[in-house]
C-alpha cells in the first residue's frame, strides 16, 4: 500500500496553548481527528528521541510501523514488531484510531515497538 | 526468566479457548483429532487475496494454465537464403502476476522440536490451481515482503505436514521466541498470563493473509495458571510421526 507521505505530528508536549492539545474531555474525543500514541522500546531497541506523537486516527499500523523503521533508520533486513497491552501484535491494517477506542488510556494509546532480525 | 516455549498441553489448552471465542464469532476455527492419537491441529479456511500469475490468452482473459504461446516468426533474408531457416518458432511465456481471489486453508500446529507452535498453509486459486512458491512470497502483506524478500528461503518454504503427509507452504518458527519475548516478559513482570497461541497467531497470521479480530485479544482468556516450571531444554530429537 502507498504509505501516507504525512508524517505523524509531534506532540507539543510543552507548550499546552498550541491547538495540538492532547488530553480533552472524551466527550469531545469524536471531533478529534488525531489520537495521542507514546511509543515505548522494547530491550534493545533503540529509543526514539520523540516518544510522543499525534497521529492521525485513520492512519494504519503498517504506516506507522514504517515511519518508526524510517526514523529508526532500520536496515532492510530488520522486521519491526509492535505490541498493544504489551499482550499482541495489531494487524499492519488495523488503524490506529480504532486501537485507541480499544485499548488507549489517559488519552493516549501506549505501543511497545521492537526491532528483530526474525525469520532469518 | 520466562521461558519463551510453549509445552505441548498448555498449546492444546490456549487452542480450545482461542476456539471456543471463534465459536462464537463464527470464525471458522475447528479443532482436527489425528485419528488413534492424542494430536491435533487447529484448522481454517478462509478467502483472501494473493498475487498470482496468470496468462492471458488472445481475448484477454485468464487462464490458470501455465501455456507456454507459440509465435511463429518468419525471417525473410533476401541476402542469403541458404543456410536460413524460412521460419522459426520461439516460445514466450507471458506471466503477470495480478492481485486475485485465493483460498487459504491454515492449520496451527505443535512442534515438539522447537516447543512453539507452526503456521502450516495451504494456497489456491479459486479454479484450484495451487499457488507456487514464488506467488506465496509476492503475497505476503506488504508489511513484511521487504524483509521477507532479503532472505526468503528462511521465511516461507514448502514441507511436508507432519500429521497428513502432504506438501504444505510453512512460516518458519525458528525465531518465534524472539517476537514472543517482549510479551512473555511484560506478562512475567507484571504477573498475569497470556494465551501463547492469540499472542503467537496475532504476529504470524497477518504475514500470510490470516485476519485476527480484535476480539480475539481481549476475548480470549489465558489457560489454567500452571505452576512456573524451569525452562526445559527443546529435546534432542524430533520424533519421527506415524
Amino acid at each position: 500500500m502507498s504509505d501516507n507521505a504525512e508524517s505523524p505530528t509531534e506532540t507539543q508536549k510543552d507548550e499546552p496553548s498550541t491547538p495540538q492539545q492532547p488530553t480533552e474531555d472524551s466527550g469531545m474525543a469524536d471531533d478529534k481527528k488525531k489520537i495521542d500514541v507514546l511509543l515505548k522500546a522494547v530491550g534493545d531497541t533503540p529509543i526514539m528521541k520523540t516518544k510522543k506523537w499525534s497521529v492521525e486516527k485513520g492512519r494504519t499500523v503498517q504506516s506507522l510501523s514504517q515511519f518508526i523503521s524510517r526514523f529508526l533508520k532500520m536496515e532492510a533486513n530488520e522486521q519491526l514488531f509492535i505490541y498493544v497491552n504489551q499482550s499482541f501484535s495489531p494487524s499492519p491494517d488495523q488503524e490506529v484510531g480504532v486501537l485507541f477506542q480499544c485499548f488507549g488510556s489517559d488519552g493516549k494509546l501506549v505501543l511497545h515497538y521492537c526491532k528483530s532480525q526474525a525469520w532469518g | 526468566m520466562s521461558s519463551c516455549f510453549l509445552d505441548e498441553e498448555t498449546f492444546c489448552q490456549c487452542c480450545q479457548l482461542l476456539l471456543q471465542h471463534s465459536h462464537s464469532l463464527c470464525d471458522g476455527w475447528s479443532w482436527e483429532q489425528v485419528k488413534g492419537s492424542e494430536e491435533g491441529y487447529l484448522r481454517k479456511t478462509a478467502l483472501g487475496t494473493g498475487r498470482t500469475r496468470c496468462n492471458l490468452d488472445q481475448q484477454g482473459n485468464s487462464s490458470d494454465q501455465h501455456q507456454e504461446r507459440t509465435f511463429s516468426l518468419s525471417f525473410h533474408n533476401d541476402d542469403d537464403d541458404d543456410d536460413e531457416d524460412d521460419g522459426a518458432v520461439c516460445c514466450i511465456q507471458e506471466e503477470s502476476s495480478s492481485s486475485s481471489v485465493v483460498q487459504y486453508e491454515y492449520h496451527i500446529l505443535y512442534s515438539c522440536s522447537y516447543q512453539t507452535p507452526v503456521l502450516y498453509f495451504r494456497a489456491s486459486t479459486l479454479e484450484g490451481r495451487s499457488l507456487c512458491l514464488e506467488e506465496v512470497w509476492d503475497s505476503v502483506h506488504p508489511n513484511y515482503r521487504q524483509r521477507l524478500q532479503h532472505r526468503p528461503w528462511d521465511t516461507i518454504t514448502q514441507q511436508e505436514h507432519p500429521l497428513l503427509g502432504q506438501s504444505f507452504f510453512v512460516l518458519h518458527p525458528c525465531r518465534t521466541e524472539e517476537f514472543m519475548m517482549p510479551v512473555l516478559k511484560a506478562a512475567l513482570e507484571e504477573h498475569r498470563q497470556v494465551n501463547y497461541i492469540v499472542t503467537w497467531l496475532s504476529v504470524v497470521g497477518p504475514v500470510v493473509g490470516l485476519d485476527v479480530p480484535l476480539s480475539y485479544c481481549t476475548q480470549v482468556p489465558e489457560p489454567p495458571h500452571t505452576p512456573s516450571r524451569s525452562p526445559q531444554p527443546p529435546p534432542a530429537l524430533h520424533s519421527p510421526q506415524p
